[in-house]
């Protein structure tokens, strides 16, 4: 069986070296149309994973309150009124939300899993209902019946710091009438592609389509 | 064009009419300053640095940022610092630009804020000043865009305070705009785009990057050509009119973005007095739907004042203003993700949560989670019960013991530990309590070590011991009255009597929960209706009391007509069900009074269906008033998302078996019937010393309880090993 390629229908996990492979192939996509995503070596070992970054404008309201306000405007000791050269162009009201995006690998559920976390531009992450809050109206319904629901707060296994994460546990049940309609077609498909297309919008990522129809599938 | 306000009337607003005027007579070129963004990581990178490598070292780091010109309009220009920043040899993301930072982070607060801002930006703005005198910044320009950040890392707190400054030279007569700005697709054909976007690419390329901050540009009408900036000389043989190219963060349209200022500098610095105009390709390579864009590039004509290179170093400028827009540092509070109790308590509420969103969509944790618990004993059971109120996110809990822990305790009692059992031992209560906080620091755990007065243990002896027994009484009551459920877990049936008088005079919810050697009883006692409700309650009891007492001498059994859709309020104590308990004189004897040896797993196994009953009653709307479940039940639509809502739960572990049997208050019962009750609420403790005081025919004349009799013959027997210690 060729890495990679779907045809094994009694299963539908993705093995390691598929993974990888699957990976290789996204991020040369992604290299095509720069939109982001990169590999991410992990010192002292063989593993890494995929990353991406995006700023993304939020919307205002609770992410407001995460500015501190400790009385530490009196510590100045800074003169600079009279730099003309400089303009102000932030739009104050405007709420910028870092989204940090890792895509891990799963040895025991055999499948791709989505780590991410959201901050405000001061490095302080986002609650999990406030992430919620950011999410388009349109895909919270469908999201509520998954892959949200399986959403949960773990330490990142390689940096050791809390990200949420789409648990692996049902990722194999909702790619497999995906993988299988593909099968049935004669279609060969990017595992990541396809599973990204699913979990992104949870956290604000969209895969754009060009993905789908120029990616090369494995084979 | 539009005009820029100058700082002063950033800080002072009435002012800015004023200098409208000023700038519109005299067009400059202003530049859009960074705006510091950090990843979250950063921060958790700078505590494992000050914990493990920098400890007490307060002096300079080198640190890396980048910048990125791929942004759509409207994002703020960013020098971004992720947790990958303290690698300075590490990469740079693709298509960005490093920044090269030194980081100064200080040991407290007071040196952050005493820290000389004007000399760090003094000794940074030298040091891009004699790069620039040197030649160093033509061969490498990225010092040109140098950073510092300002850092103190509160550590106890998870708080952080920091201050950035992007230093940049400032000309004196600032930099006049020779033409307005156009955008690059109005000064180039598409062909010289693209031939621009392919000699940028082929410059990246040939020096091993994905980004040139600086660099020179030559075009004609069918040609563009790029080269680094140390190939000048090479480069252009004509200086009337040059062009270089900058790789700009900024997405305004009319403005370029820091990086550009001590480039100018250097440009001025070097070659200003021979150059007539300079043209700029503020270069931005944005990237929509993965079609790639550069004409959204700026092309600004300058004219640069000439500079001395020997003249002393100029002014610097470049700390960042704070979101309010006045020159202070920014703090962050991380607590919420870096104190590991906070995030202990935000993984267990999300763990819980997950329940809710994926199994039980109508499960209300919150009316879970905020119940009090109080736990009369801290044995097996109080152990058992504890732990899975944890897991179940209760954080209130409070325990009742009077004992210590012995050596044969650990093995069973899930709170303690073999060192528990040392010198004596430790109370129980209180051990509880430390153990349940080192589980999950969350915890809201309170331990009373203290007795429960009981019935036919007089506590007459002496004035003290009667003070006692009082103090405990009010201690108990206060406790109950504290608390939203009451869980029965002792191991004597005495010691559960006066909780459940009070708890039925306070209607509270009591869970109870006994062990034979391989049974066990877990049931919700009766919850009485409101005081102030209508007092035809007690009749309808009164009319079942017939029935009531020809059940107790004929084997209730469970689902029977009689015995089913009981309400709460109707439902018996475990008095009440001990009495009507099939009879059979010698071996009619509550399951604690059997033997105190049980199999090890029938206490988690009823500990933890007491917690479970109490978290399905709990989701019933009508709460302690809920309808009790049968057995029969278990093939209908359950009343809750959870499922039944039993009154008791018999379980038999010899069969791996057990069954809901239901039964009626009694309105003879010792414990909960009204008669009993008006007394104890009308003459408090003096009845109550009266109990313990009395033996049981108190309570059997009392209730008219003559069936009592038999039964207490029993408690006695009971009473008499429980003291002789064999």
């Amino acid at each position: 069986m060729s890495s990679g390629e779907v045809s094994n229908i009694s299963s539908y996990c993705l093995d390691e070296k598929s993974f990888h492979l699957c990976c290789k192939l996204f991020l040369q996509h992604s290299g095509v149309i720069r939109d982001g995503w990169s590999w991410a070596d992990v010192k002292g070992s063989e593993e890494g994973y995929v990353k991406k970054t995006a700023i993304i404008p939020a919307k205002l309201g609770s992410l407001l309150n995460h500015k501190a306000d400790d009385g530490m405007n009196a510590v100045t000791g800074v003169d600079e009124c009279d730099d003309e050269a400089v303009g102000d162009y932030i739009v104050q009201s405007q709420v910028l939300v870092h989204y940090e995006y890792h895509i891990l690998y799963s040895i025991g559920h055999q499948v791709p899993i989505l780590y991410f976390r959201a901050s405000t531009l001061d490095g302080q992450p986002l609650s999990l209902d406030e992430v919620w809050s950011n999410i388009h109206p349109n895909y919270r319904q469908r999201l509520l019946q998954g892959p949200w629901d399986t959403l949960t707060q773990q330490e990142h296994p390689f940096l050791g710091q809390p990200f949420f994460m789409l648990h692996p546990c049902h990722t194999e049940e909702f790619m497999k009438p995906l993988l299988q309609m593909a099968d049935d077609k004669k279609r060969k498909i990017n595992y990541i592609t396809t599973w990204l297309s699913v979990v992104g919008p949870v956290v604000g990522l969209d895969v754009p389509l060009s993905y789908h129809t120029e990616l090369p599938a494995p084979d | 064009m539009s005009v820029f306000p100058s700082d002063k009337t950033l800080l002072n607003s009435p002012m800015a009419a004023e200098s409208v005027e000023k700038a519109a007579s005299c067009p400059k070129l202003q530049f859009a300053p960074f705006s510091s963004a950090l990843e979250a990581g950063f921060w958790h990178q700078l505590t494992q640095k000050k914990l493990n490598d920098y400890r007490l070292d307060e002096s300079p780091r080198s640190i890396k940022g980048y910048y990125y010109n791929g942004d759509p309009s409207g994002l703020p220009t960013r020098l971004t610092l992720e947790f990958s920043a303290f690698d300075v040899n590490g990469p740079t993301p693709a298509y960005c630009c490093a920044a090269m930072g030194t980081l100064y982070n200080t040991n407290t607060l007071e040196a952050f804020k005493s820290t000389d801002k004007k000399a760090l930006l003094d000794e940074a703005a030298n040091e891009i000043w004699t790069a620039i005198q040197s030649g160093a910044a033509v061969e490498d320009p990225s010092i040109l865009s140098k950073f510092i950040i300002l850092t103190f890392a509160d550590l106890k707190k998870y708080h952080f305070y920091y201050w950035f400054c992007f230093p940049a030279l400032c000309f004196l007569e600032g930099i006049k705009l020779v033409k307005d700005p156009v955008l690059l697709q109005q000064k180039f054909s598409p062909q010289q785009v693209s031939a621009f976007q392919a000699a940028y690419d082929g410059l990246c390329s040939s020096s091993g990057t994905t980004a040139v901050p600086y660099f020179l540009v030559k075009y004609s009408e069918e040609n563009v050509e790029v080269a680094l900036l140390k190939d000048w000389d090479l480069f252009f043989t004509d200086l009337k009119k040059v062009t270089v190219g900058v790789y700009d963060p900024c997405t305004l349209p009319q403005h370029p973005g820091w990086p550009l200022r001590n480039f100018l500098f250097l440009l001025a610095s070097k070659w200003g007095s021979q150059l007539d105009v300079l043209e700029i390709v503020c270069f931005r390579d944005r990237t929509l739907q993965g079609c790639r864009s550069v004409q959204q590039s700026l092309v600004l004509e300058v004219k640069l004042p000439s500079l001395s290179p020997s003249a002393a170093c100029p002014k610097g400028v470049g700390w960042e203003k704070n979101p309010k827009g006045a020159m202070g540092p920014r703090s962050v509070n991380l607590s919420e993700c870096m104190d590991p109790k906070r995030l202990a308590e935000s993984s267990v509420d999300l763990n819980l949560k997950l329940m809710r969103w994926r199994l039980v969509p109508s499960l209300d944790l919150d009316k879970v989670v905020s119940t009090k618990c109080l736990l009369l004993g801290a044995g097996t059971l109080g152990c058992n019960v504890a732990r899975t109120l944890m897991g179940w996110g209760v954080r209130h809990i409070t325990f009742v013991d009077n004992a210590k822990i012995s050596y044969s305790n650990p093995v069973r009692q899930a709170l303690y530990e073999f060192e528990d059992c040392l010198n004596g031992g430790k109370t129980k209560a209180l051990a509880a309590v430390d153990r349940l906080k080192k589980i999950f620091p969350g915890v809201n755990a309170k331990g009373f070590n203290m007795s429960i007065p009981m019935p036919g243990h007089p506590v007459s002896f002496s004035e003290v011991t009667i003070a006692q027994a009082q103090k405990d009484v009010e201690q108990l009551e206060e406790l109950i009255s504290s608390h939203d459920v009451v869980f029965l877990l002792m191991d004597t049936r005495e010691s559960r009597w006066l909780p459940t008088v009070i708890a039925a005079s306070q209607r509270k919810l009591v869970v109870n929960a006994a062990l034979g050697f391989d049974t066990y009883v877990v049931m919700r006692h009766g919850l009485k209706k409101p005081k102030d409700s209508d007092t035809g309650d007690s009749s309808p009891s009164s009319s079942f009391s017939a029935s009531d007492s020809s059940s107790s001498s004929t084997p209730a059994t469970p689902g029977t007509s009689l015995f089913s859709n009981i309400p709460g309020h109707r439902l018996g104590c475990y008095f009440c069900n001990d009495v009507v308990a099939p009879g059979d004189s010698t071996r009619d004897r509550t399951l604690d009074q059997q033997c105190t040896v049980s199999r090890p797993g029938l206490a988690m196994i009823a500990g933890a269906l007491a917690v479970e009953l109490m978290v399905s009653i709990l989701q019933h709307p009508e709460g302690g008033y809920a309808v009790a479940s049968g057995s029969n039940d278990r093939m209908n639509e359950p009343p809750t998302s959870l499922g039944l809502v039993p009154h008791q739960i018999r379980g038999f572990l010899s069969r791996f078996d057990n069954v809901l049997p239901a039964s009626l208050a009694f309105d003879k019962c010792t414990a909960c019937s009204q008669v009993v009750l008006d007394h104890y609420e009308r003459d408090r403790f003096q009845f109550l010393s009266k109990v313990f005081n009395s033996t049981h025919s108190f309570l059997e004349d009392l209730t008219g309880l003559t069936l009592l009799h038999q039964e207490t013959q029993a408690a006695e027997i009971w009473d008499m090993s429980d003291d002789e210690s064999i």
